[in-house]
This record gives C-alpha cells, structure tokens and sequence, in this order.
C-alpha cells in the first residue's frame, strides 16, 4: 500500500510538470491550429539557460526561470512574427514540417553548444525530502509542482481577466471577426506563441531543478508528452491541459509499478489514439473553440 | 479560420492545384528524363565505387518512402505521420521470418508487404475518420505505440537491444546479397512506386482520392464511396513503405526499434521529400526524394557537427518558399515566365 501511495503521490508531483510542459503547446495548438513540433526544444533550451545562469552566476534556478522565460517570451514572439506567420495559412503540414524544421535546428545548435551531457542543478532543497509517513515527497520535485500550479493559474487569469488574454481567445475562435473588431492578428499570434515558448522554458527551468537529469534527446518526448496531454485536456484548454498533465504522471507512475521496461509509454500512445477516436474533443468535455472546422 | 472564405485556404486556388489543370501524368520531357536516368542507374552500378552504390541505394529508398507518404499525403489529402509504424513492422517481419521462423529472404519479403497493407487496414478503420491535425497525431500515436509494443515484446522481436537476420555464414537462411544487390533492388522499388503513382493519378481512383483532398462531403455526395478509397490510398501506401522497411532491415543485417521505428527519418524526410517536391503530382516526390537524400548525405559528410543544424534550416526555408513544392513552382516559372517565391509567401501568410 505505502508503496502505491508513493507512486500516486510521485506521479502527481510528476504530472503538475508534464502539465506546465503542455499547456504552452496546448495554448498554441488551440489558438493557432499549429502544432509545435519545437516545443520540447523550447523546454531543452530553458533547462540548458537555468542551468548556465545557476553556473555561471549562482542564480537560483527559481529567481533564473524568471530570467529565462522573459528572454524565450522574446524568441518565441520572434519566431512567430517572423517566420511561423508566414505559412499559417498553408496546409497544416506545412505548419508541422516548419516547426520540425525549428526543432532540428534549436536541438542541434544546443548540442553543439552544450554537447550531450546530462546533466542536472544541484541546489541545497532539491536533495532534500520531506517525509509524510511512509511518503517521501522530494522538495525539488514538491516546489517545482507547486510553481507549475501556480503557473497555470495565473495563465487562466490572464486569458480570462486580461484585454490581451481575451483577445488571444477571440482571435482563436474566429480570426476574420477578431481582425473586424480591430485585434492585430499578427500581433495576437505572436504573443500567444512567445506566451507558450515562455511557459515552456520555465517549466525546461523546473525540469532542470527538479528532475534527475536532462539532456537535448529529451526535447522529442517532452513534444510528444505535450501531444498526448493537449489531446487528453482537450485542445487550448488550460484546465484541461492540467488535468491531462496530473493523468499522465499518474498513469504513467502506477504503470511504472506493474509493468515491464517502457510499455508504460504504449499505454500512453494508446490512450491518446482511443480518446481521438472517441472523444476528439478531450476528457474534460468541449474544447476550447467549437465553431473551428478543423476539428470536424 | 472559421469563416467559409478561410477554409478554402487548405485547398490552393483551383488553376494552381496539380489536381487540375494540368495533365495528371506531367511533361514528356519530364518522363524522358526520367526514363533516361532510370535507364542510366540500370547500367551505372559497373562504374560506380562500392560505397556510392550504398549511398544510391538510400537515396532511391527516400524517393520510394516519399512516393509512399505521396498516396495518401498528396493525393488524398490526409498527413500520416506514422509512415515509421509501416517501415519498421516491414523491417521487422523480414527480421522475425528470417531469424526466428528461418525462412529465407524471398518469402519474407512478400508477407512483410502483405502486413504492411493488412496493418494500414486495421489502423485506417478507426484513425481515417479523424481530420488534418488529429489524423497526423493519431497516426503517430499509433506508430510510437507499435515501437513500445516491439521494444518490449523481447521473446520475438529481441527487444530494444535488436535483432539480426541470419545473412552470413553456415546459418544463414539467405546470403547476404552485397551493395549492388541492394542498389538494384532499392532502385527498382523506387521505380515501380513512380510508376503506382502514375498509374493511380490517371485512374478513376487517383481522381477520387483528389476530390477527397479537395472536399470530402463533396466527394461522397458525387457518389465516391470515400471510406473505400481512403483505405485503400493507405493500403498501397502503407504496402511501399513496409517494402521498403523489409529490404532496408535486409540490407542493415541488424536493426534495433529506435533505428528503424524512427519518426523523424523515415516519416519526417520523407514527408519533406514529397512536399518540397511537389505532393500530389507523380515526378515531384522522386526528384524532392532523390535531390534532399543526395543533400542529406552531402552534408553528413562534409558538415558532420552541424549537417542536421543545416538541414533543418533548409527544410525551414523549403517550407516558406516552395510550398506547393518545387514540381508546381516550375509549373508557374515556365507558363507564366516569372519566380513565384514571393507570390506562395504571400498567399499562405497571415
């Protein structure tokens, strides 16, 4: 039993990662119909920035994500602005092909910079562990679930309170009536897609802090984590998204518990095909847009 | 992208479209041209260096894939992006036949495409009646799921620390056949998938795979039973790639799932292949596949650091520039005698 709870409580620890991880993805895919082949790179380039500030200058990995999400906000604006713009009304392969394109470069120029090591931030918490019982609840992994909880919160609050955030839901649902009532399309794509290179970076930040090791290969399975979760949430759903990030840690945790080697992840490739199958719409219900014609 | 006038955005402009217009088949010079050079290749294995033959050899393997991903991609418009499922399961069934079962090569080939085919069935049942986006992600969720599910079925399949086909020595089931037995065979298949493509762009078929790509509702109102066509564009497309995958897994004598289960080569390239060659015409995929192969290699070799760093910059640029791939740009170059490149940004950006 105690061994059960450990894996649950891991899992949702785990989980609140995958969805700080996911909700950027989810955010663009639902707002832009663009799926973000280089989303992983972003997550790889914020872990390898975090952990340059935390070596070069001593910056805590939780004072540098500011520092890292701030400059990937840019970058991510950028490229939206300058390059991904220019094709979003191309078939969506296009799109996919572009981003692909984006992830080969990012991934590489971080290997020839930083080489192939893994590697990991080692600060005087993230050894550390709090225990409950007979829970082990590691700090590291313990604050870097609590920064994605709150992350995502205030990711709601912004689309929800703000004129910025709400423009962003606009524009997604109908651009051509966004572009009438006067929102810069353009604009609009481009700080959405610099929010989710943003939220990608620091959660690269906190995957750094908290996870044992990473290294550039992981950027492919943080894209295809992203998938699998904005798939389960329900595309542009920041609550979904969540949702699905805490499944798939858990998932993911007990499958660890009962079965052999990485079957774990064939469950979640096949979970991911049953629920397009059945419910393209995601677990929680209606996606973030019903009108879009894609999604038929 | 709701509004009616933005949806036909997926669809280029009617008089652009390869799928009309123009003679499905293309030029003659064209076909001359490529008549000629499969001619030549035919002939060159005499006077070319052993390890070119090698490099050949995959580079007619892309241009197979991408004809591949063309069937189902190009003409019927639905992006799967989990060519590597069909390609390794090919791979894997020569693999297992001829290791476990000890067949020999010549049997095995045939039932690889056979599964190739059945697999693009059963997976094509369920994941065809998705659109766009959600059919590439089911497509690749199913193909990662097949990779997991082979890594970890060890008892058959060798696990993720692979398998090898018996080639050499007494306990070999077939000999291996050496580089210009596999240049002629990977040649060969490149050369009979042109010709399925050609054969299907001229057809009834071909026709209603185009009408799908175009509109689907429209399609199945004109009487196009669309589940049928849709299955079997998947079929013969999921059939070459696992031929391929059969006689890649032959010529590698050992594979390993996360080599020939890998998306970004065998499902990413070849999709730019046929892309940047032109998707729906019949040359475009063969010369996106045998000029981007040549370029892969050419700079693995002379950039060995950074080759993927510019490869991915050329993919990048491809994209923007030659969207409707270079086939219908020439197209647009020799008719109306001016460069589109500015005309297909301007068309496709927001």
């Amino acid at each position: 039993m105690s061994r059960f709870l450990q894996a649950t409580v891991l899992g949702l620890l785990e989980g609140g990662l995958y969805a700080l991880i996911a909700v950027g993805f989810s955010l663009v895919w639902g707002v832009m119909n663009i799926v973000n082949l280089a989303h992983g790179a972003f997550v790889v380039i914020g872990a390898y920035l975090a952990w340059e500030l935390k070596e070069q200058f001593g910056i805590d990995p939780l004072m540098g994500m500011v520092v890292v999400a701030a400059t990937l906000f840019v970058a991510g604006y950028l490229i939206q602005r300058l390059l991904i713009n220019l094709v979003v009304n191309a078939p969506i392969w296009m799109t996919l092909l572009l981003t692909f394109g984006l992830e080969l470069l990012l991934v590489n120029a971080v290997l020839f910079i930083a080489t192939a090591n893994l590697r990991h931030i080692s600060t005087d918490y993230n050894t550390a562990s709090l225990v409950l019982g007979e829970v082990r609840v590691p700090y590291g992994q313990l604050i870097a679930f609590g920064v994605a909880i709150v992350l995502t919160l205030l990711l709601v609050a912004f689309m929800d309170r703000t004129r910025t955030g709400l423009a962003i839901k606009s524009t997604g649902m109908d651009r051509g009536a966004a572009r009438l009532v006067g929102i810069n399309a353009r604009h609009i794509y481009a700080v959405t897609f610099g929010l989710a290179a943003a939220l990608a970076a620091a959660a690269g930040a906190m995957v750094a802090m908290a996870r044992p090791t990473f290294s550039p290969g992981d950027a492919g399975r943080f894209t295809l984590f992203s998938f699998v979760i904005s798939v389960l949430g329900g595309l542009g759903n920041t609550w979904g998204a969540l949702a699905g990030g805490l499944v798939l840690g858990v998932v993911q945790a007990w499958g660890g518990q009962y079965l052999t080697g990485t079957l774990v992840n064939a469950i979640a490739f096949g979970a991911l095909v049953l629920v397009l199958i059945v419910r393209p719409s995601g677990l929680l219900g209606k996606p973030f847009y019903e009108a879009r014609v894609e999604a038929a | 992208m709701a509004t009616p006038a933005a949806v036909d955005v997926d669809s280029p402009p009617a008089a652009e479209s390869p799928a009309v217009g123009a003679r499905p088949g293309g030029r003659w010079w064209a076909w001359l041209l490529a008549a000629a050079a499969a001619a030549y290749f035919y002939i060159a294995p005499i006077m070319l260096l052993d390890s070119f033959q090698r490099t050949l050899a995959t580079v007619f393997m892309f241009a197979a894939l991408a004809q591949g991903w063309n069937v189902i991609g190009g003409f019927t418009g639905y992006p799967s992006f989990g060519q590597h499922a069909f390609f390794g399961l090919g791979g894997y069934t020569v693999a297992v036949l001829m290791a476990k079962a000890r067949w020999s090569f010549w049997p095995s080939l045939p039932v690889a495409i056979v599964f190739g085919a059945l697999f693009a069935l059963l997976v094509g049942m369920p994941v065809l009646r998705l659109r766009g986006h959600y059919f590439a992600i089911a497509t690749l969720g199913v193909a990662e799921g097949l990779r997991e599910i082979v890594s970890n079925l060890s008892s058959i399949t060798g696990g993720g620390a692979g398998i090898t086909v018996p080639a050499v020595g007494a306990l070999a089931t077939t000999k291996y056949p050496g580089n210009t037995a596999f240049y002629y065979l990977f040649l060969t298949l490149a050369i009979v998938s042109t010709l399925i493509v050609w054969v299907i762009a001229r057809s009834r078929f071909g026709y209603a795979l185009r009408a799908i790509h175009q509109d689907e509702e429209g399609a199945a109102a004109m009487g196009i039973n669309t589940t049928r066509a849709k299955t079997a564009a998947f079929m013969i497309s999921g059939a070459i790639t696992s031929t391929a995958g059969a006689l890649y897994a032959f010529q590698q004598v050992t594979v390993y799932p996360d080599n020939i289960f890998s998306v970004s080569e065998f499902t990413v390239l070849p999709v730019v292949m046929a892309v940047i060659g032109g998707t729906g015409t019949v040359l475009g995929p063969l010369g996106g596949g045998v000029a981007l192969a040549f370029l892969s290699e050419w700079l693995r070799r002379h950039y060995t650091d950074l080759h993927i760093f510019i490869f991915g910059a050329i993919i990048m640029v491809g994209v923007i520039f030659l969207p409707e791939g270079a086939a219908n740009s020439l197209r647009v170059i020799r008719t109306r005698r001016r460069l589109p490149f500015l005309e297909n940004v301007r068309r496709y950006r927001l």
